[in-house]
């Protein structure tokens, strides 16, 4: 068990300090880095301190097949979103710097709303978030970055408790950049993320005013004050990242719909078969699995 | 009005060909009950009748649940009333069934013990045929895992892949709130002999007619697009497109079933 006591005098000096000590190899990649969509590894460095948290002694995720990130070069992940507060993103995150032996950063495609709001458009942006377009996606691959989607979209956060791990259909958009870009898609399986934050339902009418993706309604939002509501419950994660396939189609064939969408079917029906699996080897959502 | 008058060309399409131990007698016996729980038990909303062929044989792939094969006998009746009626076999474990009468009867409305001899003769006889590949432990999966199938077994489907019968999956919700399992014990099972042993509000506590009670939840079936497959040139290539087909067939019922829950405004009544 780590000590967590210097997360109340937490600077970002000391954070980035910390970080180059632990990941060196992490740091020097980044470090005097000037990126194109604003990544800041200082505030980074903070922010990684509070999820790693997160990841190891409040989640305490359960991860599966980190081998399967590659240590050089592009891949495309793509999953099951999930949590109100997409922290799926962030704990896969933790894992590329943490666990992987060859540490590297994932950089999410994120959609606009988050990237209309002053202060956390700047945050999105220094964590290494991206907006989505095709144009910045096809700029990190380039850049031969692991790119981050998840094609169920916004719609996928916002799913209520009885809707958890009952994937909405994905966006065969993310097919068509792996194909006229040629990039590997690794598919990975989260569990834990639905329930980290129970939705009884969503306000339509609200989302509407307050221009919000969704307007949800927990236990706790929009009733408690502020910094409460966004206090996750200790739900046990496990998360499960196969393969990168080959997709193996020419660049021609990437405007063939047909195509596109087959294979974003089958990576779906995968991932929904895997949470399937992973829900019915688990006896309560806070007990671990029990691996072999 | 009469069974007799009422499906015409229903009866002259089951007197086609062999019969299979299927028999209209039974069947228009039987054929008032199917009806009030298709009708006016369970709601039963049925779409996607137009998938199936107009002609020549065609296997349906259906997720189990409830215990015994409902979605089936829910399909016999609703075949019975389509605009183009036709027989339909269930094919499924029917060697639990000590009793004479009951084999006989299951028999005589369209069930049949799955083996793939049975699924070969009736494709080649042109037959309509509903399976569920999940097997016997999908059909009483617990409550809490409702509308998750589990695994496909993709050698159900070899038969079919090899006479290329187009493969039509089918995704119901309603049986497995009609009968809500708690639990499967499996060593009661294994003293009894029987396949499972789910343990319900009702089942085994109650007597008899009782115990298969099933609660009135709306029911929503879905017929979804065949799934196309190129026909297969060799044994190994049998193989590997039936492995496939039996993925997509379960994605396919899968995210059909989370279509229809997340749509569907209230279960009950």
């Amino acid at each position: 068990m780590v000590d967590w006591s210097d997360l109340k005098t937490l600077t970002v000096e000391k954070a980035a300090a910390e970080l180059q000590r632990r990941k060196p190899e992490f740091y020097n990649r980044y470090e005097g880095e000037n990126d194109e969509f604003g990544f800041n590894l200082e505030t980074f460095a903070f922010w990684e301190v509070i999820f790693r948290f997160m990841y190891e002694d409040y989640f305490k995720v359960q991860f599966e097949g980190i081998e399967h990130l590659p240590a050089e070069g592009r891949g495309l992940l793509v999953g099951n979103h999930s949590g109100l507060l997409p922290l799926d993103g962030a704990m896969l995150t933790m894992a590329g710097v943490n666990i992987n032996p060859s540490p590297r950063r994932i950089r999410f495609l994120a959609t606009d709303w988050f990237f209309q709001i002053p202060g956390l458009r700047e945050w999105c942006q220094q964590t290494g978030q991206v907006r989505a377009t095709l144009e910045n996606a096809k700029k990190l691959l380039d850049m031969d970055e692991i790119v981050g989607i998840y094609p169920e979209g916004i719609r996928g956060v916002g799913k209520t408790f009885r809707e958890r791990y009952r994937m909405h259909d994905w966006h065969p958009g993310f097919v068509q950049l792996a194909i006229s870009t040629q990039t590997p898609v690794i598919p990975v399986a989260t569990v834990g993320g639905d329930e980290i934050f129970p939705n009884f339902a969503n306000i339509k009418t609200f989302a509407q005013m307050l221009r919000m993706p969704f307007f949800p309604v927990t236990a706790t939002f929009p009733w408690l004050p502020f910094p409460l509501p966004f206090v996750p419950l200790p739900v046990r994660w496990m998360m499960r990242v196969h393969k990168p396939i080959d997709l193996g189609y020419p660049p021609e064939r990437a405007n063939d719909r047909r195509l596109c969408s087959k294979i974003a079917k089958e990576l779906q029906y995968q991932i929904q078969r895997d949470l399937n699996e992973m829900l019915r080897e688990r006896k309560t959502p806070f007990t671990a699995w029990e691996l072999d | 009005m009469s069974f007799a008058d009422k499906h015409r060309t229903y009866i002259r399409s089951t007197r086609k060909g062999r019969d299979f131990g299927f028999n209209v007698k039974t069947m228009a016996k039987l054929a008032p009950l199917l009806a009030f729980l298709y009708e006016d038990w369970w709601h039963v909303d049925l779409q996607g009748l137009k998938h199936l062929p107009k002609k020549g044989p065609a296997l349906i792939v259906a997720n189990a649940g409830g215990v015994l094969p409902w979605a089936g006998l829910m399909m016999l009746h609703a075949l019975i009333h389509d605009d183009q009626p036709r027989r339909l076999t269930i094919l499924t474990d029917l060697d639990w069934i000590e009793d004479e009468r009951l084999y006989s009867t299951a028999r005589e409305i369209g069930l049949m013990s799955w083996s793939a001899d049975n699924a070969k003769r009736l494709f080649a006889e042109d037959e309509t045929v509903v399976v569920f590949p999940e097997g016997i432990q999908g059909a009483v999966k617990p409550f809490g895992e409702r509308y998750r199938p589990r695994a496909f077994d993709w050698t159900i489907l070899m038969p079919a892949v090899e006479a290329h019968v187009p493969i039509i999956p089918l995704a119901t919700i309603g049986p497995e709130e009609s009968f809500p399992v708690g639990m499967n014990i499996d060593w009661l099972a294994k003293l009894l002999s029987l396949p499972a042993f789910p343990v319900t509000a009702a089942f085994p506590w109650l007597p008899f007619p009782a115990n298969v009670f099933s609660l009135p939840v709306h029911w929503k079936m879905r017929l979804m697009k065949p799934c196309d497959y190129k026909k297969p040139a060799s044994r190994e290539e049998v193989e590997e497109i039936c492995k496939t087909l039996a993925l997509f067939a379960e994605g396919e019922v899968q995210a059909e079933l989370n279509r229809l829950l997340r749509t569907r405004v209230k279960p009950l009544f």
